[in-house]
């Protein structure tokens, strides 16, 4: 099997305390925006229900770089600027990107960010330069409530995987047939987005 | 490799005032602060860290930070400064409060500073020195809980009597929205949820926290006593009640005099009796000296001994829950009479049940009243851990006094009449330190307009211009919690660690940390001699109390990381019956020996209501930590704006849509800010989440609503809490 780095995200333990979204910023330099977002999946505003008080659900879903194994961000530039690594991670080739976007229409996810700064698109790497010296992701490490998992997605015998068997987690939009590497575990009442 | 030998990483832990006392390890680049990342701990539980901890280090760099001293050139209030040196700023304090204690007497000179680490208390022992008056800010939101937790376990934090439990199988949170407020302790929460505890969350609001509850009960403001009364009637109506624990732990057994309230002691029986309790004694049918071994003592029944009418206190406490049957509870909470008599069936079931009480939970006038009747039917169903919660010990006492002197006490709400009516003595100076009262602190009118002009002098030492220190007269810059050492004990449970925050970077500007702000102000102040210790040996001499809990703890150890404070057996309350007091004779004369339930003070069934007819809570988020972080522009960047929170319903009779610009008001002020409607807060009930600057309203201020009415019961028991969601408002579309 070949190597696909990626993520399980337990929705049922996040909270949306959005610490993995400010742990991008510092970890990435990243002044405005995060290549996190944490979605409320509830009310019109963030951390607000659906519902009629007080019969009311809310949830979080944290969203990011999906490193699909079929990039669909990949197939649609033109300059060949995304590449798959042979990890498994996509990453954006900054010194050949010229800022044409035409990867953000292309993902579904909504998870690229055009940098007007810089006339580059970026996203998250997860964290490629920490995972390359063998630590996790800096999200990974300082998610609030352990809710979210790094490992190797390919190997089926690994103990990332084995989540993603035992708490039937699922990847967003599986009928695109981009083949997501994060992985939500849903929540009690088997929700996810 | 060059970057090997610029960058290092230090050690430290966060004392944002959340209580959490995370471990961080903070990576330093040629000096400079690049990075934290939690940091391990022995039990791997509390590596921890949260996003605000993150943002900790963008206030260090922050383009705002006060860089050095500043003397007032403007009107109070106006921010006009300049800058001045050390020197001045300090021989300028030095002689305007010798002025003020020589005219006025060195009472008149009010220390109001924070607690959220060790050594911000060498400010205690400079109020003690000069025989000043320290006021204890707690009283601004977080005292009612620990006058409940006084006088039914003899103990401020006595809370963790309930929640210290190893496998709960309930985690009952009344108020609390521990998810959004101490993620730490929700953990510990949701570590039970997934070994099949049920969770239940009790709030106005639907928040973060009962999301993930299995069930979540929604209840009026300032209700939560009345529902534990009704939870209670159930369980004595059903004959559930833990009656051994309510002889071995409790006063239940004790008899108590009807014609003064007091309990029944054996000196009341026999001349030259002693101190001790008088039961019924079942077995031999006669009034007896409570003794554990033989006793068969009776919880219900009237006695008449010696002529006077004497009832078990249980008998007492069940008179009271008699009067509040499921239904009388539920027109009270609006809580469903068949919820109330479900959850109270869990309590009895569902053991042992946790119940964590929250900060909202005790804002309200009679708080400590709510946290009473919680702790009560925690007893009576059988979910009290009779043991002490762990604790700790610090050479407090030597690190304050200074020959042989204490400062003189004053809780925040009693600043207020100090300043304003010289009650009981006038406060002319006032120090703030990691305290913003212009912003933070009730009745904000009534601060910026009678007790600012009341002041003759007043030092802010912050790291910010914040509304207090563009009232002060003098402005200190002070170090963040990287720029220098510190002890940080672990200020609220769960955690278990004695930690060092160690310097991690030099201070940023002419910065300094309190206790050498302290030092060199005592110097000029003729106090050098007790103010020459370094941050090291003031901790060397914190850690040396000889108390069991400090067993082993040395600066060397902490230096290496955190020191497990050692668990000691403490097996009784620490009340002065050394049991549970359900039943407080202390508090008779405020008719509250019980926990009974009385309406807030300004709640949506008073008269007041016809005016303004909603509730007003000012509830606390992820998105900071009170004003710490208003100025911070990646929590801003996720909540960046103030916002009033109404019900579709209540909006619509105010004919207010989403987004509008709305007014919030009642007779003491009013704030002006945008609107979000949403089904998650309750019907008659509004909020804003505190902690925005002045200038982030489009008028007003959060605090502007609310009151600093002393509750005396609290004042007598510990100190009086601002009732901060026991406000009245109404709220109108505005422009």
């Amino acid at each position: 099997m070949v190597k696909q780095y990626g993520l399980v995200i337990d929705l049922e333990r996040c909270t949306g305390c959005n610490t993995c979204v400010v742990a991008c910023k510092l970890e990435n330099g990243l002044e405005h925006g995060s290549w996190v977002d944490v979605k409320t999946i509830g009310g019109s505003y963030r951390d607000t229900p659906e519902g009629d008080h007080p019969a009311l659900k809310m949830h979080y879903l944290p969203v990011l770089c999906m490193h699909c194994q079929q990039p669909p961000c990949r197939d649609a530039c033109p300059l060949d600027a995304i590449v798959k690594a042979d990890d498994g991670i996509v990453l954006v080739d900054e010194s050949k990107c010229n800022g044409c976007q035409a990867c953000l229409s292309a993902c579904p996810y909504g998870v690229l960010v055009y940098d007007m700064g810089k006339n580059k698109v970026r996203k998250c790497t997860l964290c490629a330069h920490r995972v390359r010296e063998g630590l996790d992701p800096f999200c990974v490490i300082c998610c609030e409530t352990e809710a979210m998992y790094f490992g190797d997605i390919g190997d089926r015998n690994g103990s990332v995987f084995n989540l993603v068997d035992r708490r039937r987690a699922a990847v967003l939009k599986p009928e695109l047939g981009t083949k997501p590497s994060v992985y939500y575990c849903p929540t009690r009442h088997g929700l996810i987005d | 490799m060059i970057k090997a030998s610029t960058e290092r990483i230090v050690r430290t832990a966060c004392t944002v005032g959340d209580g959490v006392c995370c471990g961080l390890l903070a990576h330093v680049k040629d000096g400079v602060l690049i990075k934290v990342e939690p940091a391990d701990f022995p039990d791997r539980r509390f590596r921890h860290i949260c996003a605000r901890g993150l943002c900790s280090v963008k206030l260090v760099y922050h383009p705002d930070r006060l860089m050095y001293p500043l003397k007032r050139t403007g009107k109070r209030g106006e921010g006009k400064c300049q800058r001045i040196s050390w020197d001045e700023a300090l021989d300028t304090v030095a002689r305007n409060l010798t002025a003020i204690g020589e005219k006025y007497g060195y009472e008149s000179i009010g220390f109001a500073t924070g607690a959220n680490s060790a050594l911000i208390l060498i400010y205690l022992r400079l109020a003690s020195a000069l025989q000043a008056t320290w006021v204890n800010i707690i009283g601004f939101g977080d005292a009612a809980g620990p006058c409940g937790e006084m006088t039914s376990y003899g103990v401020l934090n006595g809370d963790q009597h309930l929640t210290d439990f190893e496998h709960p199988e309930m985690c009952v949170l009344w108020g609390a929205n521990l998810v959004e407020t101490h993620s730490l302790k929700w953990r510990t929460i949701r570590d039970a949820r997934e070994r099949g505890a049920k969770v239940v969350v009790i709030d106005p609001r639907f928040t973060p926290t009962a999301s993930k509850a299995d069930e979540y009960i929604s209840i009026r403001p300032g209700t939560d006593g009345a529902l534990a009364l009704g939870l209670m009637n159930v369980i004595l109506e059903e004959g559930l009640v833990d009656q051994q624990f309510v002889i071995d732990h409790t006063v239940g057994p004790f008899l108590v005099r009807s014609d003064n309230g007091l309990f029944l002691r054996e000196r009341d029986l026999v001349p030259e009796g002693s101190d001790k309790y008088i039961i019924w004694d079942n077995a031999t049918n006669k009034p007896i000296a409570f003794n554990e071994q033989r006793a068969r003592p009776s919880l219900v029944g009237t006695y008449h001994i010696n002529d006077v009418e004497c009832k078990p206190a249980f008998q007492l406490l069940a008179d009271l829950v008699t009067r509040y049957p499921p239904h009388k509870a539920a027109e009270i909470t609006e809580v469903p009479p068949e919820i109330i008599h479900r959850l109270a069936t869990d309590y009895v079931t569902l053991k042992p049940t946790s119940s964590y009480r929250g900060g909202g939970l005790q804002r309200t006038f009679h708080g400590d009243l709510s946290c009473r009747a919680i702790s009560t039917l925690a007893a009576i169903s059988g979910n009290t851990k009779p043991e002490e919660p762990r604790s700790f010990r610090l050479r407090q006492g030597a690190f304050i006094r200074v020959k042989n002197q204490y400062f003189k006490p004053m809780s925040l709400l009693q600043m207020y009449e100090a300043i304003q009516n010289s009650q009981p003595y006038q406060v002319k100076a006032l120090w703030l330190a990691e305290h913003n009262l212009m912003n933070q602190d009730v009745d904000n009118n009534r601060v910026l307009n009678e007790l600012v002009p009341r002041l003759d002098f007043i030092v802010a030492a912050d790291m910010f211009m914040t509304a207090s220190a563009r009232y002060a007269d003098i402005v200190l810059p002070v170090c963040s919690f990287y720029e220098h050492l510190d002890l940080v004990p672990p200020l609220q449970g769960p955690n278990k660690y004695l930690q060092l925050s160690q310097k991690v970077i030099e201070p940023v500007g002419e910065s300094k940390p309190d206790v050498d702000i302290v030092n060199e102000l005592a110097e000029r102040m003729g106090l050098g001699e007790h103010f020459s210790m370094s941050a090291e040996q003031y901790i060397d001499l914190l850690i040396s109390s000889k108390h069991p809990s400090m067993a082993g703890v040395t600066r060397e150890r902490l230096k290496e990381g955190p020191v497990e404070l050692p668990k000691y057996d403490v097996s009784t309350f620490s009340t002065g019956s050394g049991r549970f007091e359900f039943y407080s004779e202390r508090m008779k004369p405020y008719g509250q020996e019980l926990p009974l339930y009385i309406e807030p003070i300004e709640s949506s069934r008073r008269p007041l209501a016809k005016r303004y007819p909603l509730s007003y809570l000012s509830t606390h988020t992820k998105y900071g930590n009170h004003a710490v972080f208003a100025n911070e522009s990646w929590l801003r960047e996720l909540d960046p704006e103030p916002m009033l929170e109404m019900n579709p319903a209540d909006a619509k009779q105010r004919g207010i849509k989403n987004g509008d610009m709305v007014k919030a008001f009642n007779d003491r002020g009013s704030v002006k800010l945008k609107v979000k409607i949403h089904q998650g807060i309750r019907p008659g009930v509004v909020n804003i989440n505190q902690g925005w600057l002045h200038n982030q309203y489009a008028a007003g201020t959060h605090q502007a609503l609310t009151h600093g009415v002393i509750n005396p019961a609290q004042a007598a028991v510990f100190e009086p809490n601002s009732a901060l969601y026991d406000n009245l408002v109404e709220v109108m579309r505005e422009g």
